[in-house]
């Protein structure tokens, strides 16, 4: 529906509300800054079904090809069998707990993986069924219900915990989402990269958090659809801790890194995620969390104000 | 891949048999250069306009390309052969009929061929599977022809492939596949008739996407030694493959050619580098690790069974 021009937003989710007008954010430990790590493991499928919609220039690959994209689908595979560990080790070496988006399809067909990330201590979320069969406003909403749903279950199942949180498969919505995902009784969601702390959404079937990643360092969007060389995102990840840490000071933030294994998992480029953790955990009192760490505590702050 | 066509068991990096190289190098390191023709006017395929930015024929895009052949080609192989590097040259097979100046380079210098299908712009993507079984009579009995040298490997051309491949490959006599991208090291492909490895490629450390997008030649030498750096460490446990993915056209020009220099000194600058063709690292995996890899594999998805 377009806008109306009356103040405040176009539609429902949340209200505007401008940073400086906030009551100062504080974290637990009194920290600036709480850092987190949602790695996406996300599954392509050989032939999704054919009433299911992708992206039309999903990343990964070299370029659109015909089916079957044997170079698309292996360099996402890529990913669950070598890159993973390369994240897992690198962000466990510099002590930042890991949340991890897992979609029905890996669950299904990765059990071993999904034992491994337990053992891990990792936070697993929800994130739909495959990268391949997106949530958009072309379905209804009881097969958008029913997907939201079936795919929670199934993480339920394989994990044996419910996930707290969410991110849509490859950050898609319908205008439907989050009422649906409150009505699933999901906790918080990261599909919106707005802010830097969490806010409150408010829907028909509940509140929900939104806990916002962070876009331009997330490493699809700076590595793949921008392009940016591995040294410029370096900087990127380092100036955006040093600032955020500093205007924490004032109001607490938090910034969540965004990586894929297929991606940021290649040999040459975890080398680069190494240097820029080095450096930012430099930072005096840094809180490193996992997402369901950071929207607790930003619950309990709402709470008691 | 778990999901259908089933291909591949899952087997976690982190969960699997070690591979020994020859001589306890950490790294396989295959070098391939793409030695192609684009034609001028190619037939038209339904799925994939090879000359997308005009009506063809495209002579900019075409020239572009042919420059690898006339000139790249020959200033690439002074720095290959300055560093006495075994090539597997993916080869489109008619640069054989068309420019046999090349063909008569690699072969002299001992290098692999690999296809790389017959031309770079007929796809296998369309072809039945009787088209398809054709195509790799052709490309054997190609290359045994120009070479005497029997057919190993194929990168599909223009990296295109069909369901069948894996299995029509195999048929063929074909021992390894370069088009998956999955993996640093071998994998078992499941095939309908005998035995069929991946040898991984890359399409990132490679120039053309690196090329095509605003990196410069310091970027690429960069991730090749970063790509180098992560899995000589890592190789130590257990050995790793690199792939040097090089076409004339990009590498060849003379503002690239010095950073080939660069990288080629830099990693064959260490000792424990197995400089191997792609189908010395199959037979190697096939031989020693293949069954292992397989039987390992199995018990990883007993976890998957039970459940």
């Amino acid at each position: 529906m377009p806008a109306d021009r009356s103040p405040g937003m176009d539609h429902s989710h949340y209200g505007y509300s401008p940073l400086p007008d906030r009551d100062p954010l504080a974290w637990p430990g009194g920290q600036p800054l709480a850092l987190g790590a949602l790695i996406l493991l996300e599954h392509y499928e050989w032939e999704p079904p054919p009433d299911a919609y992708s992206l039309r220039n999903p990343s990964g690959g070299l370029i659109k090809l015909p089916a079957p994209d044997y170079v698309h689908l292996t360099h996402r595979e890529y990913g669950h069998r070598v890159g993973i560990f390369r994240l897992l080790d690198t962000l466990e070496r510099h002590n930042v707990p890991v949340t991890v988006a897992v979609d029905q399809l890996t669950a299904m067909h990765y059990p071993w993986l999904i034992d491994h990330l337990q053992a891990r201590e990792c936070e697993l979320v929800g994130h739909g069924i495959a990268a391949s069969r997106l949530i958009t406003s072309k379905m209804t909403e009881e097969s958008e219900a029913e997907m939201i749903d079936e795919s929670l279950d199934f993480l339920e199942k394989a994990s044996g915990q419910r996930p707290q949180g969410w991110f849509s498969p490859e950050g898609v919505e319908s205008s439907q989402t989050p009422a649906l995902l409150a009505a699933a009784g999901v906790r918080y969601v990261c599909d919106w990269p707005n802010d830097e702390q969490p806010y409150k959404m408010t829907t028909p079937a509940g509140d929900l958090v939104s806990l916002p990643l962070f876009l331009e360092i997330d490493d699809e969007f700076a590595l793949w659809r921008r392009r940016a060389s591995l040294n410029s995102w370096e900087k990127m990840i380092v100036s955006a801790a040093n600032r955020l840490h500093a205007d924490g000071q004032m109001s607490a933030r938090h910034m969540m890194l965004t990586l894929r294994p297929w991606l940021t998992g290649q040999p040459f480029r975890i080398r680069v995620l190494d240097r820029a953790l080095a450096e930012i955990t430099k930072l005096q009192d840094i809180w490193t969390a996992r997402g369901g760490d950071i929207v607790e505590a930003f619950a309990a702050f709402s709470a008691g104000n | 891949m778990p999901l259908p066509p089933h291909r591949v068991d899952y087997l976690p990096m982190a969960d699997r048999p070690s591979i020994s190289w020859p001589n306890e190098a950490k790294v396989a390191l295959w070098i391939a250069p793409n030695v192609e023709h684009y034609e001028y006017l190619p037939p038209r395929d339904p799925t994939r306009n090879p000359w997308p930015r005009s009506p063809h024929p495209d002579v900019q895009g075409y020239a572009h390309r042919d420059y690898g052949n006339r000139v790249g080609f020959w200033r690439m192989l002074d720095v290959l052969d300055q560093y006495d590097v075994k090539c597997t040259a993916s080869t489109n097979l008619a640069v054989f009929d068309h420019y046999p100046d090349i063909g008569k380079a690699m072969v002299d210098r001992g290098w692999e061929i690999m296809s790389h299908g017959i031309y770079n712009t007929r796809y296998l993507s369309s072809l039945t599977e009787k088209e398809e079984r054709d195509f790799y009579l052709e490309c054997v009995e190609t290359l045994r022809r120009h070479t005497g040298q029997q057919l190993r490997g194929m990168l599909g051309p223009a990296v295109s492939n069909t369901i069948r491949t894996p299995d029509l490959m195999a048929d063929a006599g074909l021992t390894y596949h370069a088009d998956w991208l999955h993996d640093d090291q071998p994998i078992p492909i499941q095939v309908d008739n005998g035995r069929l490895v991946s040898v991984p490629y890359s399409i990132e450390l490679n120039d053309v996407p690196v090329f095509l997008h605003h990196h410069d030649t310091a970027d690429f030498v960069e991730m090749a030694k970063a790509q180098f750096d992560t899995l000589y460490e890592e190789g130590a446990s257990s050995g790793r493959v690199m792939a040097l993915a090089l076409h004339p056209y990009l590498m060849g020009m003379p503002h690239r050619i010095e950073g080939l220099e660069e990288i080629l000194e830099y990693l064959l600058g260490h000792d424990l580098v197995w400089q191997a063709t792609a189908s010395e690292i199959a037979d190697h995996f096939m031989e020693h690790h293949y069954e292992e890899f397989v039987q390992h594999s199995k018990t990883i998805n007993t976890v998957q069974n039970a459940r």
